[in-house]
């Protein structure tokens, strides 16, 4: 109630005219259906699938028996409930009630239904809604409708002949974040990175575990890190850190390339952004990986096309997600690049990103780590000796290891050789050596 | 995993754990798989390595230990310790780079902490055998934490196998005393619960930390089973007495109802008068009275001697502020304070010309219905201000006054209501209020008669005076003919007397309970008043006289929509007192079938009211989850009865909305009509949105009686809050109902209850801090809730004054300080939302998003205040009611 109804339009009044006086009940048919809470504006969804499933927040967040005792007393009342409308369920089956419900209110969707936008709501049963082709439409809501996840803007089933709304589209979720999600863990875990211990406790401190002890923080009584972004040369295990992160956790882990940032149409980019942050939001506690993040995050200059005034909105988004008006809650925010220095500063301020973890090329001990992990599953001859390698002055990175590993690996395959010989990693090591310095061979000039 | 290089046995297990590492890890998922005894290679390391470390313990060279030791604590202490023992661990300056090591080799397994602690069991008893010959050294503290979660396993198992304990008593001691030492109460406290063993608690607490653990306590003490939560509030009382904390001791001892010890120790223990004083203010609140030197607390009495007020005029300044004599006046003083003494008409609160003009025809209802909701919006909102526009107008304004035209505007038992709202305007003020209503006896209308009975009895309501004026006035009537009149005194009696266990009382209303002749509604109302009078009282003879007035209706009797009155007032007698009930529930299953169950339901929800008993509240979800034909009418208690169990704590209390949801949703129609109640005796006077919506929605219910309750419930959502949400809600719905009288009244009672004492006063009955509840305050607001479950009959019929029951439980919701002389003190206040810091370390702040405020000034539901001056000290650490403030002497203005 309470909006003006405009007038001549609609067929219906405030509820109260329609009442016979004093003797009500009996002769009414049809009651108007209350009100919704609230029409209009957006409604933030409150955590977790329906805002009335919520759990009452329990304190202390250290863990004591008070917090056991409260947590079970939830836990009580959750069972009592499970075990009353199990009762219900079982005393009242409702299947072909329902059934038949169904079948009406497809009876009344019709086939095929259009799809279309919402773009106003004027009072209960009433919207103006456009579709994707013409112009926009004053339409009624059919009452089944859940009227209180109605909002201007959202996707909504409309009826093919009278354009009445019918339904809506529960999910929202642009299709392009859907496929952001990490479903199946990488295989990767920590056991698989060699060295980087000191980056591995920073990033565990960073992002691990502000999602499964909260409470240390706040006990510490300061607000743990939004984010930490990884940088160094290329093949120094970035990458690798991130896939061992998103293979330990069990945060929703959302990976993005920065490129996929940017998009063809204007506003997209930044929308893409939103949504990202949107569903990391809903589905917290998450994680969020933005590998190459120098794609959408370099330095702010003059820019001179439109394009490039694109991204630059599209790290903008990014910048007010990372730390802006609304708090984000239980995500977190890992970002890759190989060239820290040309990204823009107030990317990287504290707040935005707080942590910079640096991956330096490989020390002496961490390289004997990383080709111990590759070889433990090749073949050696036993004239192998790998610390002729690890103790060399070339810089190698973990990529190149990898390299000289599998290199190594198929000389011996070429040869037919069921093991791997000391030459064959001699070999492979000049040849990946003679590749990554372009051309000149290794100890031509020393 | 790292090598130790500095230590000796350091380079042994690094070679170990480098043999390991070259096994390929087959599947790093089982990792996570912690219940999976083929454990990951890192596993495997960790767990070799600290069997190493067990062995190296034991090692004859004290060096050695140490190491061993360290490193051990180090992989297997929780990341708690790991991140506050650090530092700790790191200044001892013999810590070399292995250790850092360590502590990363560890950090790899803070997602998954109980691993190094689950390898570390076998060797737990090679450890504590260590641990009791190692010498007294620092190291062990940083051992210690680990330690404690095993003791209480270990305790546990030997209490099975009932081993002896003395050796973990002695760890135990130790482990407490470093807990107390380094701020980690709720440790201390865990493992004491855990060993059984709470009495050691008291030798260890000291000045700067029995606040947190006492706080931790009670919190506990709330969701702890059995008799346990007695037991540890029993602590609690211990260390307040310990550390003179007399006035939390005094709640404590409120809470556990231990009058004759705890209370009396209290104020015997104490020295100070001013502090007696506040204790007199929180007697007050929690409905105590004296009579002739005894301070009677709901029922139980003990006596305000000698030791307790050495001079006879500080006895009576106790007993006058016992006696809530100053209430009237301290209400006054906040009204003056806000400036809302200008006295407001039901159409100020209306407010129709916010609506369309639609509404001015809304005249065409009966106009008594309607001048009956105004008399009852006109005395809920003026409620103790002692003047208003419609009954106290001057009456030489025109001859006969408009009062008495108003009175008149009314008709037959509707001027019971009009007459008694006089003793609502006047609430408190014993003299001018007597005054006043004293024309009315001599009218000839039994009517008005009846309703200044009811008044006299409102006016006094948790108010005593010497001379006992309500007695002697109203004693007389209670045997006179006409049946109205009868109620009126009768229910005057029971306002003004309710929780005092009075036996003049019991002699003169017993009677009347086994009088044959009696009508059926004097006897509801008699049996009512002796519930409300004898309320927690497990009175014996109070039982018996209603169990035998039960027994003796007949079939058709029982059908009476008041008799539902009568199983009430036999619950009112054991309310909240637990296991007592059971004699007199086995007696009830002796009742006629058609009341067997009603009462039984009555019984249970009101003997466990307010204690949070899970298994109350699914033994009365399970009565709700039959259905039923109509005639069975136990349903709707049942319902009522989940709310009144689970208001006892802020999650079981949002635990049960969700619960009641689902019976809305399952549920018949006469538990729909009670779940709305249920809500509104949840969230009383605490307008919670989600609740506010749901009973929006249920307002245009289909069903009527569904959405009059409603209706109802968004009033007692609202009391006294002047919520603009709530008030805009009734307001359209007044003109969405303009048409049924019946929801309109309903619509209007609601909208008074929402303005009531023009947002000066609460109906909660839980008061400091949510810590006690006022069982006569509680007693009052079920009565009208079940006197609502048959909406139509009682309060739409002619029993709408059983809306004045709502008076018990009318608190001012102020914070009044007054200084030594127990004058109102004007000192500036924070006043914010509570926060929750119960098991925090330091001192976080207890109030948030505060605003700063000269008192006295209103506290909304889950507000706190806060002193913002250190010129005084308040006696109370609760800043509700009335608070005394002595000067600090330790103050200095700053310039």
């Amino acid at each position: 109630m309470g909006q003006g109804t405009p007038g001549g339009l609609n067929r219906q009044g405030l509820p109260g005219d329609r009442k016979p006086d004093g003797n009500d009940k009996k002769e009414k048919k049809f009651e108007p259906a209350a009100p919704p809470a609230r029409v209009g504006r957006k409604q933030r969804k409150q955590k977790g699938p329906e805002a009335a499933a919520r759990r009452p927040t329990v304190t202390p967040l250290t863990k004591c028996k008070l917090r056991l005792l409260k947590l079970e007393r939830i836990k009580d009342y959750l069972l009592m409930e499970e075990e009353f409308v199990t009762n219900q369920e079982r005393l009242k089956p409702q299947e072909e009630k329902a059934e038949e419900d169904r079948s009406k209110v497809d009876d009344l969707r019709g086939s095929p239904m259009s799809v279309g936008n919402l773009e106003e709501l004027i009072d209960e049963n009433h919207a103006i809604v456009s579709s994707s082709v013409g112009p926009e439409y004053y339409v009624g809501i059919l009452s089944f409708v859940d009227k209180d996840q109605l909002e201007p803007g959202c996707a909504i089933l409309m009826h093919n002949k009278v354009l009445s709304v019918v339904g809506l589209l529960q999910d929202e979720v642009d299709p392009m974040v859907s496929v952001m999600k990490v479903e199946k863990a990488p295989l990767e875990s920590y056991a698989d990175i060699g060295g980087l211990d000191a980056q591995i406790q920073e990033i565990k401190e960073a992002v691990e575990l502000p999602l499964t002890h909260p409470e240390l923080y706040e006990d510490i009584g300061i607000k743990p890190p939004k984010g930490v972004i990884l940088y160094g040369e290329p093949g120094t295990g970035k990458t690798l850190l991130a896939k061992a992160v998103a293979n330990s956790t069990s945060a929703t882990f959302l990976r993005v390339v920065g490129s996929e940032l940017i998009q063809k149409y204007l506003g997209d980019g930044p929308k893409l952004v939103r949504e990202l942050f949107r569903v990391a939001d809903d589905l917290s506690p998450s994680i969020v990986f933005i590998d190459e993040i120098d794609a959408v995050g370099t330095k702010r200059y003059e820019a001179h096309s439109g394009g490039e005034r694109e991204i630059q909105r599209t790290m903008l988004e990014l910048l007010n997600q990372l730390d802006g008006f609304d708090s984000r809650g239980d995500v977190k925010v890992i970002l890759a690049t190989n060239r820290i220095e040309s990204l823009d500063p107030a990317l990287l301020r504290p707040g935005r990103i707080d942590r910079k973890i640096e991956f330096p090329l490989p020390d002496i001990k961490t390289r004997r780590r990383i080709f111990q992990i590759h070889t433990s599953r090749m073949t050696l001859a036993d004239d192998v000796n790998l610390e002729e390698f690890v103790m060399t002055k070339d810089e190698f990175s973990g990529a190149d290891i990898k390299a000289i590993c599998t290199e190594a690996g198929l000389l011996a395959l070429r040869e037919r050789r069921m093991k791997v010989t000391h030459t064959d990693f001699k070999k492979a090591k000049e040849k990946v050596m003679f590749k990554k310095k372009e051309g000149v061979p290794e100890g031509l000039y020393m | 995993m790292a090598p130790d290089p500095n230590s000796s046995g350091g380079t042994s297990s690094g070679s170990r754990n480098e043999a390991n590492v070259k096994v390929p890890a087959k599947d790093p998922k089982k990792k996570d798989d912690k219940k999976d005894e083929d454990l990951s290679d890192e596993d495997l390391a960790l767990k070799q390595q600290l069997e190493l470390y067990v062995e190296r313990v034991q090692d004859a060279d004290p060096g050695l230990q140490k190491v061993a030791l360290e490193s051990m604590s180090s992989s297997s202490a929780s990341p708690r310790i790991e991140l506050s023992g650090e530092g700790e661990l790191f200044s001892s300056g013999e810590i070399h780079s292995g250790r850092v090591q360590e502590i990363r080799t560890s950090t790899s397994s803070m997602t998954s902490v109980p691993k190094p602690l689950k390898f570390l069991r076998p060797h737990y008893g090679t450890l504590k055998a260590y641990y009791e010959t190692m010498a007294d050294s620092d190291l062990k503290f940083s051992f210690i934490r680990n330690l404690a979660g095993e003791i209480a396993q270990e305790y546990a198992k030997r209490q099975s196998e009932e081993g002896p304990i003395e050796d973990l008593m002695e760890l135990v001691q130790q482990i407490v005393a470093f807990h107390m030492k380094h701020n980690a109460e709720p440790e201390a406290v865990d493992l004491l619960m855990e060993v059984e063993d709470l009495d050691l608690l008291v030798e260890h607490v000291d000045r700067t930390n029995f606040k947190r653990t006492c706080l931790y306590l009670t919190s506990s003490a709330r969701y702890l089973p059995g008799p346990d939560d007695m037991l540890v509030l029993d602590i609690a009382y211990m260390i307040y007495m310990k550390f003179e904390e007399f006035t939390n001791a005094l709640q404590i001892a409120l809470f556990l109802d231990n009058v004759q010890q705890y209370i009396r120790q209290v104020f015997a223990t104490c020295e100070d008068l001013q502090q007696k004083k506040q204790f007199c203010y929180i007697l007050a609140r929690h409905d105590g009275r004296i009579k002739d030197g005894v301070v009677v607390v709901v029922g139980v009495a003990f006596v305000l001697d000698e030791e307790t007020a050495k001079d006879d005029d500080d006895r009576e300044v106790l007993q006058d502020i016992i006696n809530n004599a100053k209430l009237s006046e301290g209400y006054l003083n906040l009204a003056r304070d806000i400036e809302v003494m200008e006295a407001k008409t039901p159409e100020d609160i209306y407010k129709a010309h916010l609506l369309d003009g639609r509404a001015s025809a809304g005249a065409s209802v009966d106009s008594a219905r309607q001048n009956l909701a105004a008399t009852f919006v006109n005395a809920f909102v003026n409620a103790g201000f002692g003047q208003d526009k419609l009954m106290t107008v001057p009456s030489d304004s025109s001859s006969g006054g408009a009062s008495g035209n108003w009175l008149f505007k009314n008709k037959e038992h509707g001027k019971t209501s009009a007459a008694a709202s006089l003793g609502m305007i006047l609430l408190w003020d014993v003299d001018s209020g007597l005054a006043q209503i004293d024309k009315y006896f001599h009218s000839n209308d039994n009517h008005v008669i009846a309703g200044a009975l009811l008044g006299v009895g409102i006016v006094n309501c948790s108010i005593k005076n010497d001379c006992d004026p309500a007695l002697a006035l109203l004693s007389d009537y209670v045997d006179k003919e006409d049946p109205s009149i009868r109620i009126g005194a009768i229910m005057g009696l029971g306002i003004t007397y309710a929780g005092t266990g009075n036996e003049q009382l019991r002699y003169k209303l017993s009677s009347i309970l086994n009088d044959a002749k009696a009508p059926p509604d004097v006897i509801a109302f008699t049996a009512i008043s002796l519930g409300l009078i004898f309320v927690g009282s497990c009175n014996e003879e109070v039982a018996q006289a209603i169990i035998f007035a039960l027994m003796d209706r007949n079939e058709s009797e029982l059908g009476e929509p008041l008799t539902r009155l009568l199983p009430l007032s036999l619950g009112l007698l054991y309310l909240g007192k637990q296991d007592s009930v059971e004699a007199t529930a086995e007696v009830s299953k002796t009742f006629h079938e058609k009341i067997r169950k009603h009462t039984d339901m009555v019984l249970l929800s009101c003997a466990y009211a307010g204690t949070g008993n899970v298994l109350k509240v699914q033994h009365l979800l399970t009565q709700c989850s039959e259905h039923l034909d109509k005639s069975e009418t136990h349903q709707g208690p049942a319902v009522l009865g989940i709310a009144m169990v689970a208001m006892a704590e802020e999650l079981g209390l949002e635990m049960a909305i969700r619960s009641l949801e689902h019976l809305l949703q399952y549920g018949e129609q006469n538990i729909r009509r009670a779940v709305p109640l249920a809500l509104g005796l949840l969230c009383i006077s605490n307008p919670k949105v989600n609740v506010m919506d749901t009973l929006s929605r249920l307002s245009h219910d289909t069903d009527s009686e569904v959405a009059m309750a409603a209706v109802i419930s968004l009033g007692l959502i609202g009391a006294g809050t002047n919520n603009a949400r709530i008030a805009g809600m009734l307001r359209n719905l007044s003109s969405y109902y303009y048409k049924d009288a019946s929801l309109l009244f309903c619509v209007r009672i609601a909208q008074g209850l929402v303005h009531l004492g023009k947002g000066l006063l609460t109906l909660n009955p839980y008061h400091s801090e949510r810590f006690l509840l006022s069982p006569t305050a509680l007693a009052g607001i079920i009565t009208m809730l079940h006197a609502c479950l048959d909406l139509k009959a009682i309060i739409l019929g002619k029993y709408h004054y059983v809306l004045y029951f709502l008076v018990l439980a009318m608190q001012p919701r102020m914070l009044m300080t007054v200084d030594e002389n127990l004058k109102p003190l004007s000192v500036p206040v924070r006043v914010g939302q509570a926060v929750d810091v119960v098991g925090q370390a330091g001192r976080p702040k207890t109030i948030t998003g505060f605003q700063t405020h000269s008192t006295p000034v209103l506290l909304a539901a889950g507000d706190r205040a806060e002193l913002a001056t250190e010129k005084y000290i308040p006696l109370s650490p609760i800043l509700e009611g009335f608070v005394i403030l002595k000067e600090n002497p330790d103050f200095r203005e700053d310039n």
